[in-house]
């Protein structure tokens, strides 16, 4: 059952590098923040699910969610003239380092358990 | 991580959610390239435009300074050419001393009208002892040179040997000997010059013609419209 996720992302990179789909430069700015966001939701599921605290119904709404929110908060930015995607791409970039931060540990402190076990 | 995914709604449920990641990161991927190339492309053009503007100033410039030296150029020209103008008219100016100086000179060939005078010896007359008293002396040739010249004679030629600055006349016996060149009489002076002036000149109440007859010299004036003298050195042996 491992390589379906697997699967799925390949099926996904295909999907993308063949899409005929054609987006103004000054959309870019939307893709960054959700490939930001869609991250962020990942490694916080990661962090969730290592802590034991995993949910599937909040990882799932989380993820979209979240993507649409940024998408969201840029598109609103561009409009009103505001950088508003900085805010989500701060936001997103600090839980994103934090949650990375938190497997490390939470990893780390696992490995030191098993060698402690082992001796 | 099997145990993670062990339930069976999970593996689908993540193999949607890495399809979605995927495609977005793929999809960005393929965006960004392109407007990568397309800033790339860009700055190019900019860069471009600012070479050629760059190349347009120095050209320009090049131009100002090379209108500039044409300027100048021009003005050296018209200096040249005013200069060169004024050197013409001088240039005529001393080529018509040239000709004068020349024909003071006697060493080009002259033409015009002019005078001709004639002087004979007289006719032996037994009353007269002396044979000085009347024949032609170098002095009667002087003072009808003098004459002559002093009424504006171009050119004087003696029996057609020109008479220069530089020419001697001598008397030798019943003869005259001018420049080495020896001429019995009768004497033929020639001057070139305005014909009338000449003949009056000689004419004058009590001038040379009259005092050349008291010397009892027989003078013949002839007024010729075509007097044409050799150049000096050139003469005609006579």
């Amino acid at each position: 059952m491992m390589w379906l996720p697997l699967l799925g992302l390949i099926l996904g990179v295909t999907l993308g590098l063949l899409s005929d789909i054609q987006i103004p430069q000054i959309y870019s700015n939307y893709l960054s923040i959700a490939i930001l966001a869609a991250l962020d939701s990942l490694f916080g599921g990661m962090r969730a699910s290592l802590q034991q605290v995993y949910d599937d119904k909040i990882f799932i709404t989380g993820f979209f969610f979240n993507i649409v929110l940024a998408i969201g908060l840029a598109f609103l930015g561009v409009h009103l003239g505001l950088d508003l995607y900085l805010a989500a791409i701060f936001a997103f970039g600090i839980r994103l380092f934090q949650n990375i931060a938190i497997i490390r540990r939470i990893l780390l402190t696992k490995w030191a358990n098993r060698k402690k076990n082992q001796e | 991580m099997n145990k993670f995914f062990a339930t069976r709604k999970r593996p689908i449920l993540f193999s949607f959610v890495f399809l979605v990641i995927g495609f977005i990161l793929a999809f960005s991927y393929r965006t960004f390239e392109k407007t990568s190339k397309q800033e790339q492309v860009a700055p190019s053009t900019f860069e471009a435009e600012e070479t050629y503007r760059e190349k347009l100033i120095t050209q320009q410039e090049k131009n100002r300074e090379l209108s500039d030296e044409i300027s100048v150029k021009r003005e050296d020209v018209r200096a040249y050419e005013q200069s060169f103008s004024t050197q013409e008219e001088e240039h005529v100016h001393l080529v018509e001393e040239a000709k004068e100086l020349r024909l003071l000179l006697g060493i080009v060939p002259t033409k015009g009208q002019g005078l001709r005078v004639t002087l004979s010896d007289a006719e032996y007359d037994p009353v007269e002892q002396n044979p000085n008293d009347y024949i032609v002396h170098e002095s009667h040739i002087f003072k009808v040179m003098n004459e002559l010249k002093i009424a504006g004679a171009q050119g004087i030629a003696i029996n057609g040997q020109r008479i220069t600055e530089n020419s001697y006349i001598k008397c030798t016996g019943p003869v005259i000997t001018i420049d080495d060149k020896t001429f019995p009489a009768p004497f033929v002076v020639e001057a070139i010059g305005d014909m009338d002036i000449l003949h009056e000149s000689l004419h004058l109440k009590g001038g040379v013609v009259d005092r050349l007859l008291l010397d009892n010299i027989v003078v013949t004036t002839e007024q010729v419209k075509n007097l044409q003298f050799p150049a000096l050195g050139e003469e005609s042996e006579e």
